[in-house]
């Protein structure tokens, strides 16, 4: 829709996160997929192929398989902040879902919502924020317009 | 087909059965269920009624393995913990006691079932003496001039219930916490906090330990500013004893510009100068106003807190953090 009838929010990210130390924002990945189901198929060939490789290369993430009786094989990602998300992967092949865990474990919790300025800073100004009274000579009498 | 067997009930009988066998008797239909909209309305309306449940602790959801949570906890953070000393810190008093309640009502004879997990308390105690200590001597090597009341503030704040909830919540602490009542409280979670740093140091030494504390709880000081963590009530008497104790002359104020005097937002800009120098202009509605946030400028450019001033190198090394005399000009 319109960009006041969407959610948006300002650039940040949680706990200030690169500043000091970098933490990998994805703890916990949850595979659930059926033994059997067609859909499950690229799930299953990416639990017997790669699965291993990414809990080895992302010690902080916690990797979940379960297999269940369920007609759509889903991902479900929790990061530190709180969010869950859910992507279903039916009938996405081993690769798809591995570029696509690669993308959940590069995002933080935070929304994908619009973001309102493409930057954030602490430190707005340098030298003083300008306001009409910067560079005016003083006066003790009520401003007007300045003579030249 | 669904017609006739419709027409033959309705004639018949108000359900559809069918004789499973002698005294067993189904009514499932396959069409649209005629009990289905009052059994909705129903459980709606009890839903309603009785709101929205209570929240579950993640530990009683399912997908939760508290070994492994652990172990991706320490990794997570680069740190290496050791385990023990680890779930020791995560471990509450109020946990223990309502375990062992637990055990006596189900009639479970506390001699034969050992319960041998010890609580935090002192990893807790440790770690709290060793975070403040830290803290104090960072704040006062950053910002040497800031006097000890606004040391303790700074440290006050950065060690109190909402700065370190707020981190323990974002860094799964409160997930592994095992305590009485879920949500955990504000108390508990900051002492749980306070042990995993204990546990911290006691594993890989007070050098890692500094650096964690560095990078999460001093991180948490960006944007604030320092009169919103330290309650000064007489900006303009501590700038006169700060300036007699540097031997500087004593300011005086001056108005600078005024604007709207006689409007709804009266504008005025009050300097103060010092043996003829200008320390710090301020501005207010009115000119008292504007003369104590002119002192409160004042005091933030003399304690270094001002908004533009250097942030903190988070990559210096070490030695730096053990002389903070040397980053006395870069004050984070």
């Amino acid at each position: 829709m319109t960009a006041r009838g969407t959610p948006s929010r300002f650039l940040q990210s949680v706990l200030h996160n690169g500043v000091g130390r970098y933490v990998c924002q994805l703890k916990r990945i949850s595979l659930i997929f059926s033994k059997k189901g067609q859909g499950s198929l690229g799930v299953r060939d990416f639990i017997e192929e790669g699965v291993v490789d990414f809990a080895k290369n992302n010690p902080g993430t916690v990797v979940y398989i379960s297999p269940q009786s369920c007609r759509i094989p889903k991902i479900v990602a929790e990061y530190l902040n709180g969010n869950v998300k859910e992507e279903t992967v039916t009938n996405k092949t081993s690769q798809e879902i591995v570029e696509l865990i690669t993308k959940l474990s590069n995002q933080s919790g935070l929304d994908i919502i619009r973001i309102r300025k493409p930057f954030h800073t602490d430190s707005p100004s340098i030298q003083g924020q300008w306001h009409p009274f910067t560079n005016r000579p003083l006066s003790i009498h009520p401003v007007g317009p300045q003579t030249k | 087909m669904a017609a006739c067997r419709a027409l033959v009930s309705r004639a018949v009988l108000p359900l559809h059965y069918h004789h499973v066998c002698r005294g067993v008797m189904l009514t499932h239909i396959r069409e649209k269920k005629r009990w289905m909209k009052a059994y909705s309305l129903i459980m709606e309306r009890k839903r309603k009624m009785e709101g929205p449940p209570p929240p579950k602790p993640r530990s009683q959801q399912p997908n939760f393995d508290y070994h492994a949570e652990v172990e991706a906890f320490s990794a997570r953070l680069r740190e290496s913990f050791s385990l023990e000393l680890l779930k020791t810190a995560f471990v509450n008093v109020c946990y223990l006691r309502s375990e062992e309640e637990r055990r006596r009502a189900l009639g479970l004879d506390l001699e034969t079932t050992v319960f041998n997990l010890k609580d935090n308390g002192e990893l807790c105690v440790h770690g709290q003496q060793f975070t403040e200590a830290f803290l104090s001597d960072w704040c006062r090597g950053s910002f040497p001039s800031l006097p000890q009341e606004g040391v303790a503030a700074i440290v006050g704040h950065l060690t109190g219930s909402e700065v370190m909830c707020h981190v323990a919540r974002n860094l799964t602490v409160e997930e592994l916490t095992m305590s009485a009542e879920f949500p955990v409280p504000d108390e508990t979670l900051q002492g749980t906090f306070f042990a995993v740093i204990g546990a911290l140091e006691q594993s890989s030494g007070s050098v890692q330990a500094r650096l964690f504390i560095r990078d999460f709880l001093v991180t948490q000081l960006r944007g604030k500013d320092l009169f919103d963590l330290w309650e000064v009530v007489d900006p303009m008497g501590l700038l006169v004893k700060e300036l007699t104790w540097k031997g500087i002359a004593l300011p005086e104020p001056r108005l600078i510009q005024s604007a709207g005097a006689s409007t709804v937002l009266p504008l005025y800009f009050v300097g103060l100068y010092s043996d003829g120098k200008l320390l710090a202009q301020g501005p207010g509605e009115t000119v008292l106003a504007a003369e104590e946030e002119a002192a409160r400028v004042a005091l933030r450019k003399l304690y270094g807190f001002t908004e533009n001033r250097r942030p903190w190198d988070y990559t210096a090394p070490y030695e730096q953090l053990q002389k903070p005399s040397a980053q006395a000009l870069t004050s984070g």
